[in-house]
């Protein structure tokens, strides 16, 4: 997967969600306001190229809080990239979503 | 305590997540189905209230939630699993010309095997009168009225013959015919019991069943008969019918080829000797068929023989024995002579010539080259097969059985489908890339006609793997007369990348 890829506003907005700390599913739906029809299939697409990794909760940790273990995204260094190059694309991405970064400067 | 109604959506929730994992690939769906149990688990707890009262709001959410899988597994299932290879670009590629042909060629062989026309050609050509079996009739008559008369007949059989081994004889009459549902006038062949064994037809259909009353003398239906009458009933051995005051018990079919017999019978009565001694009259004339023995054929010379006998009166007459000659080609040998003349006349109608043409130095690899003549003949070969069922299909598909006319139909469609098949597979194969056999596309046109004799003009195409471009000339000129083809260097790789847009 080419870093220079040019993403939709929305494929961006959900890579933005998940570098803001936004890790499941749910979460960037509720973020972004998109229907879950539309973020995880873009969530499978950028996963496919390697622009984010899943990885399941560990089970005890689920279990000492009485409830299912979640998959959890994150942005991989091409994901990063390519998030960059969108942020030049779509200048107001970091104010819709702000990064944790963003909040404490 | 949950409510029922907030039990009856919650059922309804998980039974749509089921539904949509269904259409996941099965080694994902485990994982799938797992994810998203969590997250609905994750979203019921965040709609419903603390309370946990019932709020149609916000099971309109969670079912919305839900719905939202439908295309989060499509989205998996589109996508190449992992390890796999991307799926082959297969629009206009010689993969799917060959399924396309293979898929004609299919169908038309099903339709062939569904036509009781095809099947009867087929029988016609197979089951052959014997070459060693003679027609006998008075020289002076025509072979096909019947002039000998039963009592000769009679008198034949019990004289030591010299030329002959068997002798076989039946005699045409016209009787009504009762089959229960149908009542019609059939041409009888009142005939001796050897008479199929004699002429070397098999008899199909053979009565089989135990309770069949046998006492009743036996009659064979032809094979036009069997089909317009009794709808090709493969069990119709056995029944009885009535033919004018007799009682009679079916024993079987005709195989097709029995038309090739004089009088055109439509069922033959197996006569005994003493039945067809006592019944027949001695000045009814029919057919009379010999056997040749080896004596008779080292005699025989030409096209028949002639024979010399005495009258019952004692009179001189002369005769004649003559094979039955069958006309019958058989689908296989039309087919031959109309591909044999279709490949003659291909070059009439196009140019046989490939247009391999190159501008630059560049040359398609020997495995390339390989592919592109092994491509071209797997089209010539399925186009010829295609031709052979489709013309079947076609030449039987309004007749029942064998007929002269459908066969030159048979030719005649044969003909016209290798014909034009092979002007559009050599067509065809001129328009694709000899790298990747993909057909070329996006035509442009360049240049103008009125400034040939300054520039180039025709037109145009470009593969869309990217390996060559493709030039046709408007008008063939001495420096120019056929297409050409350019292979493109890498340079050109970043047209034809795939790009990643989401």
């Amino acid at each position: 997967m080419a870093a220079e890829a040019k993403l939709s506003h929305t494929a961006a907005m959900i890579l933005q969600a998940l570098s803001a700390g936004y890790v499941y599913g749910f979460s960037i739906m509720e973020m972004t306001g998109l229907p879950s029809g539309t973020v995880y299939p873009a969530m499978r697409r950028l996963e496919r190229d390697e622009l984010i990794r899943s990885q399941w909760e560990r089970q005890s940790i689920a279990d000492a809080e009485q409830r299912p273990p979640r998959k959890y995204y994150k942005l991989t260094a091409a994901g990063r990239a390519t998030l960059e190059a969108s942020r030049k694309r779509y200048p107001l991405l970091e104010r819709l979503i702000a990064t944790e970064e963003a909040k404490t400067t | 305590m949950k409510q029922p109604s907030d039990l009856l959506v919650s059922v309804f929730d998980a039974a749509l997540l089921r539904s949509a994992s269904l259409l996941v690939p099965s080694i994902q769906r485990e994982e799938w189905r797992r994810e998203w149990s969590a997250e609905l688990w994750h979203v019921r707890r965040s709609c419903i209230s603390v309370d946990d009262t019932f709020s149609w709001e916000a099971q309109r959410e969670i079912t919305g939630f839900c719905l939202g899988a439908f295309p989060d597994a499509l989205c998996l299932r589109s996508q190449p699993a992992k390890g796999n290879p991307a799926p082959v670009h297969v629009h206009g590629s010689a993969t799917q010309t060959l399924l396309w042909l293979s898929a004609a060629l299919a169908l038309c062989f099903v339709i062939s095997r569904l036509l009781p026309g095809v099947e009867a050609e087929t029988e016609a050509a197979r089951y052959q009168i014997k070459p060693t079996v003679l027609l006998v009739s008075e020289a002076a008559a025509d072979s096909t009225q019947p002039s000998i008369s039963a009592a000769l007949y009679q008198n034949w059989k019990i004289t030591r013959q010299r030329f002959f081994q068997e002798l076989a004889f039946y005699r045409i009459s016209r009787e009504a015919a009762d089959a229960g549902r149908v009542s019609m006038p059939w041409n009888v062949a009142h005939s001796t019991t050897n008479l199929f064994s004699l002429l070397g037809l098999p008899i199909k259909y053979a009565d089989q069943r135990q309770d069949t009353d046998f006492s009743l003398p036996a009659v064979i239906l032809s094979h036009d008969v069997w089909m317009r009458s009794f709808a090709g009933d493969p069990h119709i051995a056995g029944h009885v019918l009535r033919i004018g005051h007799t009682r009679v018990r079916i024993a079987g079919v005709a195989p097709a080829g029995g038309w090739q017999l004089p009088g055109a019978p439509d069922v033959w009565l197996l006569e005994s000797d003493a039945q067809f001694a006592s019944e027949a009259s001695s000045r009814t004339n029919g057919y009379l068929f010999a056997q040749l023995s080896p004596r008779g054929q080292a005699a025989m010379s030409g096209p028949g023989i002639s024979i010399s006998a005495l009258n019952q009166d004692g009179t001189a007459i002369d005769m004649f024995g003559a094979p039955i000659v069958a006309p019958v080609e058989g689908p296989w040998g039309i087919y031959e002579f109309a591909l044999f003349l279709a490949l003659v006349a291909l070059p009439a109608v196009t140019s046989v010539s490939l247009g391999d043409t190159h501008v630059s130095s560049h040359r398609p690899s020997m495995k390339q080259r390989l592919n592109r003549v092994v491509f071209l003949g797997a089209k010539f070969a399925i186009i010829a097969a295609i031709a052979f069922a489709a013309s079947l299909d076609l030449a039987y598909s309004n007749t029942l059985g064998y007929s002269p006319l459908a066969e030159c139909l048979q030719l005649l469609w044969c003909f016209t489908i290798c014909l034009f098949g092979f002007r559009w597979a050599v067509a065809d194969q001129r328009k694709r890339c000899p790298v990747c056999l993909r057909r070329v596309t996006n035509p442009a046109t360049v240049g103008l006609a009125s400034r040939t004799f300054l520039g180039w003009n025709g037109t145009e195409m470009i593969c869309m793997g990217g390996h060559a471009l493709l030039h046709v000339p408007s008008l063939p000129t001495s420096w120019f007369s056929g297409q050409r083809w350019l292979y493109l260097d890498s340079s050109w790789d970043f047209l034809f990348a795939d790009s990643c847009v989401y």
